[in-house]
C-alpha cells in the first residue's frame, strides 16, 4: 500500500501538468524579480481577462484531441457564428437579454460543428484536413458571401461587454483593470465540460473512443455518434468564445479570429493532452493556456520587446513538447520492456504516433 | 489498425486521382476559355498566372514531401519569409555601393545566404522530428512561431525593402518566350523533385517510412537520416519560394502570406497525397497547383465575385476530392480482394 | 437437445466474391472446453463473428441455448450469454482498470450518469470472480499483457457469460501466465461456463480442451474428442497434406565460427555468451520477457549493449544500426510481421527491394529500376510467394506468403548470419514446412541461422542446438543429440 501511494506521488510529480505548473511559477517569479509588476492586482486581472477567450477555444481543441485529432476550425466557427449573432441584433433591433444573442450564436455553431462532425465521423478522414477545409469554407462564407467587416456593436452587446465583474486599480501605477462578465461564462463552461466528461457515460465514451476505437465499438458505444456529437458541441463552444471575444472588444472584428488556432493547440498540447487521443486533462489545458498567456502578456513587463514574443512562444512549444515526448519515451521503455518491445535505439522509437497528425 | 486506417492500395489508386485532376483542370480551362475568351486566353493572363503560382507551388512541394514521409511541415511559409528577409538584408548590406559584376556576385552571395537559411531551418525541423521524436505537426507548429519570431527580431518587425532593382528585374521581369523566368525555375524544380521521389532510393525510402516507420527501421533504413533530408528539402524549397517572392515584391516581411499555410495543405491533399503518409505523386501536386491557379484567375475576372469566394471553393474542393478518392479506393480494394481471392 | 449450448448448422457466408464459410456445422456441449482450430483464412474468425452477431449469415442457422436464430444481433448474442475475449482484449488503455471493468455493464444498463461507488463495486465483483489481484485505479496501459486479458475475462463474466469465446488467448502470454489462464479456465468450467478456445497450438489443445473442431477452407473437416487426436492427424486435417517433419533435418556439418558473442549485456539480458558456426541452426528459446527478443535486437543494432563484444568472422564489431548489421552480413526477420516487418499497403516488389536500394542504385542514388524489378521477380519465384503480380500490395497475401516476402527481403542481402524471431507465428502449416526446409537449406549453404522461438516443435524440428533463456540469462543449452520436445518443454 505504501509503495502504491509513493508510486502515485511519483507519477503526479512527473506529470506534464506538474512541469507546466513549475514553469509558470518560475516564469512568474522571474518576471516579478525583474520588474516587480507581476503580482500586482491589475496584472493578475489582466492575465485572467486575456485568458478567457483562449481558454474557451482551448476546450474546442481539447475535445478534438481526446476524441479524434486536431481541430483547427474553431476560430472561424467563432467568427462566423458571432457575426450572425451580431447581425441578428443589428437587423432585428433586438433589445432583450444577451442570453438570446448567445443562443443564436450557439445555434449557428452547432450547425457548423455538425458539418465537421458529419464528415469526420462518416468518412474517418484526418480531422486536421477536414477542419482545415471547412474553416476555409467558413471563411469564404464570412468574408465572401456576407462581406463581413469591422462593425460597431449594437447597444445590447456593447453594454454587456462594458459590465465588469471586478475592477481593480493599481495605486502605484495608477492603471486600472477590470474583469468582464464573460469570465463567468468561461468558468461555467469548464465546470459543465468537466462534469460531462467525468460523470456521464457520454463523457467517458469520448475518452473511450479516443483511447481505442475498436474496443469502444465492441463495448457498445456508438463511435460515429460520439465523434459527431463532440464536433457539434465543440462548434457551440467555439460560438460562445466568438461572442465573448466580440463583446470584450466592443467591435465585431472578422479578421481577428484566424490564426488563433495554432497558439491554442500549442497551449493544449503543452498541458499534456496527447495528439493520438484519449489522454489529457482540463487542468492541463488551463495551465497550458495560462503559460502561453503569461508569455504573450507579461514578457513586456521585463522589458523584452514585443517582437520577441513569437520567438518565445515557438521556443516554449518546442521545449515543452520535447520534454513531454522524452518523458513518455522513458515510460515507454521501462514499461514495455516487459513485453519485450522496449527498443532503446532511437531509430525505432519513431512510431506511427510520433508522426501521426 | 494500420490496415484499417489505410484504406488505400497502391494499384491504380493514384492514377485515378491524377485522371480526375486532369479532367477537372481541362474542364475549368475550357469553361474559362469559353466564358472569358479575351481575358483568360490573353498572354498577359498566362504571364501573371505563371508568376503567381510559383511561390505557393514551391511551398506545396515541400509540404507534400513531408506528408508523404508521414509528417507535415507547417513552417514552410515562415521559412520562406525568413529566407527572404535574410537575403534582402544581406543584399542591402553588400550591394548598395557595388556596381557591375561585383553586384551580381553580391546578389549571388545574398541568395546563397537565403538558401542556407532554408537549409538550416529545415535541418532543425528534421532534427526535432527525427532525433527528438516530436510529432511533426507539433514540431513545425513550434518552429513556425520560432522562425517568424526570428524574422521579426532580425527585421525589427518591419518590412525589408530597398532591394536592388537588378535583382527584381533579373528574376521577376525576365521572360523567355513570353514566360517569366521564375516559372521556368518552378518547372525545373518540379521536374527535379519528380525525379527525386520516383527514381532515387531516397524517394523510395520516404514513401516506405511514410507507410510504416517501424518496419522501415527494421529494414535497415536510416530513418533519422532520411527524415532530416526530407525536411531539409522542404526548407530549401521554401527558401527558394521566399527568394522569388522577394524578387517579385521587392520586399519581405515576417508575417507575409500567412494564408499560404492553409492553401499549401489544401493543394497537397487535392493533389492526392495521403494525409496518413506513404502515398501520392509530385505530378499530382503540380496538377493541383495549376488547377487552383486557373480557378482563382478565372474567378478574378468577375469583379463582382469577392476574392473570398475562392476560399469557399477550395474548401469544398478539398473535401470533395477526399470523398471521391475514398469511394474510388473502396472500389479498388474490393476489386483487388476479389482478384486475389481467386 | 439442451445439452448443447451452441449448435451451428449449414452456415454460409460470402464477402464480395469470397466464400468464407461453405455450410459449416459447429456443436458445443454445455460446460465443455471446445477447441476450434484451423489455418489462417479457414473461416475461424468469420464463424465467431456470426455467433456473436457481427456478421449476418447468408444461410443456415444458429441455435444458442435451445433457441434458434436465422440471424442473431449482437445484443441478442450478449443476452444469450455469448462473450468474446478478443486477441487484443478490447480494453481502453487510457482508462482505469475500474472503468474498463464497469463500463460495459453500465452501457448495457443504459445508464446516463456515472456512479463511482457503483463502478468500484462492480469492478470488485468482477475481479473477485476469478480471484484476480489488481490495483483498480491503475491505468490499463501500465499493466502487463496478461492482466489486460484477465480484465477482459472478468469483464465477460460480469455480463453473465455462458459461452466465452477466446480468440487465440495464449499468443502474447508467458508460460506462467498461460498456466494461470488455464487454471482460470478450469475454474470457469466448474462454474458451468462453456469455453470455445480458438487455437492452433496442439499442446495447449491437449492440455485444456475436451473436444475439437477443425476448419479448413471454410468447411468443418473434423469434429471429435481431443482424446482421439494425435499430431499427425492434426496436421493432416489442418492442411489436407501429410508432412514428414523428421526428414527436414539433415546431418549438416558445422564449420568455423561465424558469430561469437562474449559477455554481452543490454537492457533485457545479461552476460550472454555463445558461438554460432557456419552451417548451424541455433535455437534461442525462453518465455516471453526472458530476453530472447532483446538479444536478437542487440545483434541487429536495434538495442545498444552496455558491455560485452560481438565478433563476426573473427573481427570484433560494433553493430550500431540495422544498416551496419546488414553491412556485416547479419539479417533479422522480426517478431511482429505486421508492424515491424511489412509495408502492408506497398507492393510486394517494394517490400523486397528495400534492402537492395543501396546496392542497386548509382552513386548519386538513382535506382536501377530494371535490376530491382528482376531482383523482386526472381525472389517471388524462388521462394514461392503465391501472387499474380509482384506489384500487388503485400496486404493481399496470406500470412505465410507475407512472411516469405520478409524472408526474401533479407535473403536478397545474402546474409552470413540470419536471425529469425518467431518465424512461423500466424503462418499456416504448409508454409511453415516450406520455411523450415528453406532454413535447413540455407544452413547447408554454410550460413549461420538463429531461430528465436517458443514453439517447441519448431525448435526440435529445425535446430541443431537450443539455448534456453530465463530472466535475461542463458540457463541451459541442449545439444542436438539430447534435443526432444519433452525435455525442451521442461526448461522453457
Amino acid at each position: 500500500m505504501n509503495s502504491l501511494t509513493t508510486k502515485k506521488l511519483k507519477k503526479s510529480l512527473v506529470s506534464t501538468e506538474f512541469f507546466v505548473l513549475v514553469l509558470i511559477v518560475l516564469l512568474a517569479v522571474f518576471i516579478e524579480m525583474q520588474s516587480g509588476l507581476f503580482f500586482t492586482n491589475n496584472n493578475l486581472v489582466d492575465l485572467l481577462r486575456s485568458m478567457i477567450v483562449p481558454s474557451i477555444f482551448a476546450l474546442c481543441a481539447y475535445l478534438g484531441f481526446i476524441s479524434t485529432g486536431p481541430d483547427v476550425s474553431f476560430p472561424l466557427i467563432a467568427a462566423l457564428s458571432s457575426y450572425i449573432a451580431t447581425q441578428f441584433v443589428v437587423i432585428t433591433g433586438f433589445q432583450g437579454s444577451i442570453a438570446i444573442v448567445f443562443l443564436v450564436a450557439i445555434a449557428v455553431g452547432l450547425v457548423l460543428g455538425s458539418i465537421n462532425g458529419f464528415i469526420i465521423a462518416k468518412y474517418n478522414f484526418p480531422s486536421l484536413i477536414v477542419t482545415l477545409g471547412t474553416s476555409t469554407i467558413f471563411s469564404g462564407i464570412l468574408l465572401g458571401a456576407f462581406e463581413a467587416s469591422r462593425m460597431e456593436l449594437p447597444a445590447t452587446m456593447a453594454d454587456f461587454g462594458r459590465q465588469s465583474l471586478l475592477a481593480v486599480t493599481n495605486a502605484k501605477a495608477g492603471i486600472g483593470s477590470s474583469l468582464p462578465m464573460t469570465f463567468l461564462i468561461f468558468v461555467g463552461l469548464y465546470i459543465i465540460v468537466y462534469f460531462v466528461l467525468n460523470h456521464t457515460m457520454a463523457g467517458r465514451g469520448v475518452f473511450a473512443v479516443g483511447g481505442d476505437e475498436t474496443s469502444a465499438e465492441r463495448a457498445g458505444f456508438n463511435v460515429k455518434l460520439i465523434r459527431f456529437g463532440v464536433f457539434t458541441v465543440s462548434g457551440a463552444i467555439a460560438a460562445i468564445a466568438g461572442v465573448c471575444y466580440t463583446v470584450e472588444s466592443l467591435y465585431y472584428l472578422p479578421t481577428e479570429f484566424a490564426g488563433e488556432e495554432m497558439i491554442v493547440i500549442a497551449a493544449v498540447i503543452l498541458g499534456g493532452t496527447r495528439l493520438m487521443g484519449g489522454v489529457g486533462t482540463l487542468k492541463g489545458t488551463i495551465l497550458g493556456t495560462l503559460l502561453i498567456t503569461i508569455v504573450t502578456n507579461s514578457l513586456i513587463l521585463v522589458g523584452i520587446p514585443v517582437y520577441w514574443q513569437k520567438f518565445f512562444i515557438g521556443a516554449i512549444i518546442i521545449i515543452g513538447t520535447a520534454i513531454s515526448v522524452i518523458q513518455s519515451h522513458n515510460l515507454f521503455k521501462s514499461k514495455k520492456s516487459k513485453d519485450s518491445k522496449g527498443l532503446q535505439n532511437s531509430e525505432v522509437v519513431i512510431n506511427e504516433t510520433a508522426q501521426k497528425q | 489498425m494500420k490496415l484499417l486506417k489505410n484504406n488505400s492500395l497502391s494499384l491504380n489508386q493514384l492514377d485515378g486521382n491524377t485522371a480526375r485532376l486532369l479532367t477537372m483542370f481541362v474542364a475549368i480551362f475550357l469553361v474559362a476559355s469559353l466564358t472569358k475568351p479575351d481575358m483568360f486566353l490573353s498572354s498577359g493572363n498566362f504571364q501573371s498566372m505563371s508568376k503567381q503560382l510559383v511561390e505557393y507551388g514551391l511551398l506545396s512541394l515541400g509540404v507534400g514531401i513531408a506528408m508523404i514521409s508521414g509528417g507535415i511541415d507547417l513552417s514552410v511559409v515562415y521559412i520562406a519569409n525568413l529566407s527572404a528577409i535574410v537575403t534582402g538584408m544581406v543584399m542591402k548590406a553588400l550591394v548598395l555601393t557595388a556596381v557591375g559584376p561585383e553586384l551580381l556576385l553580391f546578389i549571388l552571395i545574398a541568395v546563397l545566404a537565403g538558401v542556407l537559411t532554408g537549409f538550416l531551418c529545415g535541418a532543425f525541423n528534421g532534427f526535432l522530428i527525427s532525433k527528438l521524436h516530436i510529432p511533426a505537426m507539433l514540431a513545425t507548429l513550434g518552429t513556425m512561431q520560432l522562425y517568424m519570431g526570428i524574422a521579426i527580431i532580425i527585421s525589427g518587425g518591419s518590412t525589408v525593402s530597398g532591394i536592388p532593382r537588378v535583382f527584381s528585374q533579373l528574376i521577376s521581369n525576365s521572360y523567355l518566350f513570353g514566360i517569366p523566368l521564375s516559372f521556368f525555375i518552378y518547372l525545373f524544380v518540379v521536374g527535379f523533385i519528380i525525379f527525386i521521389m520516383s527514381k532515387t532510393k531516397f524517394g523510395m525510402r520516404v514513401f516506405l517510412i511514410g507507410t510504416n516507420a517501424r518496419a522501415a527501421a527494421f529494414s535497415g533504413i536510416k530513418i533519422n537520416n532520411v527524415l532530416i533530408k526530407t525536411y531539409i528539402l522542404s526548407g530549401l524549397l521554401a527558401s527558394l519560394a521566399g527568394i522569388l517572392s522577394l524578387a517579385r515584391l521587392s520586399s519581405a516581411k515576417a508575417d507575409f502570406g500567412s494564408s499560404y499555410i492553409m492553401q499549401t495543405i489544401l493543394i497537397v491533399v487535392l493533389g492526392g497525397i495521403n494525409p496518413n503518409g506513404g502515398y501520392g505523386t509530385i505530378r499530382g501536386i503540380f496538377l493541383a497547383t495549376i488547377t487552383v491557379q486557373v480557378i482563382s484567375s478565372f474567378l478574378n475576372m468577375f469583379p463582382e465575385i469577392s476574392n473570398y469566394y475562392r476560399d469557399l471553393i477550395w474548401g469544398v474542393a478539398v473535401i470533395g476530392v477526399l470523398i471521391v478518392n475514398f469511394s474510388a479506393n473502396k472500389k479498388t480494394t474490393a476489386k483487388l480482394a476479389k482478384a486475389t481471392a481467386n | 437437445m439442451s445439452e448443447n449450448i451452441l449448435s451451428v448448422k449449414g452456415v454460409h457466408k460470402s464477402f464480395g466474391g469470397v466464400h468464407a464459410l461453405k455450410g459449416v456445422d459447429l456443436t458445443i456441449k454445455k460446460g465443455e472446453v471446445h477447441c476450434l482450430a484451423g489455418e489462417n483464412g479457414c473461416g475461424k474468425s468469420t464463424i465467431i463473428k456470426v455467433i456473436s452477431g457481427v456478421h449476418k449469415p447468408d444461410s443456415g442457422e444458429v441455435e444458442l441455448n435451445g433457441k434458434k436464430y436465422t440471424s442473431i444481433t449482437p445484443s441478442e448474442a450478449i443476452e444469450a450469454g455469448v462473450q468474446i475475449i478478443y486477441q487484443d482484449f478490447s480494453v481502453f488503455p487510457n482508462l482505469t482498470v475500474m472503468e474498463n471493468l464497469a463500463i460495459n455493464k453500465a452501457l448495457a444498463s443504459k445508464k446516463k450518469f456515472i456512479n463511482k461507488k457503483e463502478f468500484r463495486r462492480i469492478a470488485e465483483e468482477a475481479v473477485n470472480k476469478i480471484n484476480f489481484k489488481v490495483d483498480l485505479d491503475a491505468l490499463v496501459e501500465d499493466l502487463p499483457v496478461a492482466d489486460k486479458q484477465l480484465i477482459a475475462i472478468s469483464r465477460a463474466l460480469l455480463a453473465d457469460a455462458k459461452l466465452i469465446i477466446m480468440d487465440e488467448p495464449t499468443t502474447t502470454l508467458t508460460k506462467t501466465e498461460v498456466k494461470r489462464l488455464f487454471e482460470i479456465i478450469e475454474d470457469l468450467k466448474e462454474q458451468g461456463v462453456t469455453i470455445l478456445f480458438v487455437s492452433h497450438k496442439l499442446d495447449e489443445v491437449y492440455e485444456i480442451c475436451d473436444s475439437i473442431t477443425i476448419f479448413r477452407n471454410g468447411e468443418n473437416v473434423l469434429s471429435c474428442q481431443v482424446s482421439e487426436m494425435d499430431d499427425e492427424k492434426f496436421a493432416y486435417y489442418m492442411t489436407g497434406r501429410k508432412f514428414d517433419s523428421q526428414n527436414i533435418k539433415q546431418n549438416a556439418k558445422a564449420g568455423d565460427s561465424i558469430l561469437e558473442v562474449k559477455n554481452l549485456s543490454a537492457p533485457g539480458f545479461d552476460n550472454v555468451n555463445f558461438n554460432l558456426r557456419k552451417g548451424e541452426v541455433l535455437g534461442i528459446s525462453g518465455q516471453l520477457g526472458s530476453g530472447r527478443t532483446e538479444l536478437s535486437l542487440a545483434l541487429f543494432g536495434l538495442l545498444k549493449p552496455y558491455e560485452g563484444s560481438i565478433v563476426v568472422d573473427g573481427k570484433e564489431v560494433n553493430i550500431t544500426s540495422p544498416a551496419k548489421a546488414q553491412e556485416l552480413g547479419i539479417a533479422l526477420v522480426p517478431e511482429d510481421r505486421l508492424t515491424e516487418g511489412l509495408f502492408l499497403s506497398q507492393s510486394i516488389k517494394r517490400n523486397i527491394n528495400v534492402t537492395k536500394l543501396d546496392e542497386l542504385s548509382s552513386k548519386l542514388g538513382v535506382m536501377n529500376i530494371t535490376a530491382l524489378t528482376d531482383e523482386s521477380k526472381g525472389w517471388v519465384k524462388n521462394i514461392g510467394v503465391k501472387t499474380k503480380d509482384h506489384e500487388y500490395p503485400v496486404q493481399t497475401l496470406s500470412g505465410g506468403n507475407q512472411q516469405k516476402v520478409v524472408l526474401a527481403r533479407w535473403l536478397a542481402t545474402n546474409p552470413n548470419v540470419l536471425i529469425l524471431n518467431a518465424p512461423t507465428v500466424g503462418v499456416d502449416i504448409g508454409a511453415k514446412h516450406d520455411i523450415h526446409t528453406l532454413l535447413r537449406n540455407l544452413a547447408n549453404e554454410g550460413r549461420g541461422i538463429i531461430v528465436v522461438s517458443d514453439d517447441v516443435k519448431e525448435l526440435v524440428d529445425v535446430c541443431d542446438r537450443v539455448m534456453v533463456m530465463q530472466q535475461g540469462k542463458i540457463i541451459n543449452e541442449i545439444a542436438s543429440g539430447d534435443l526432444n520436445a519433452d525435455m525442451l518443454s521442461q526448461y522453457i
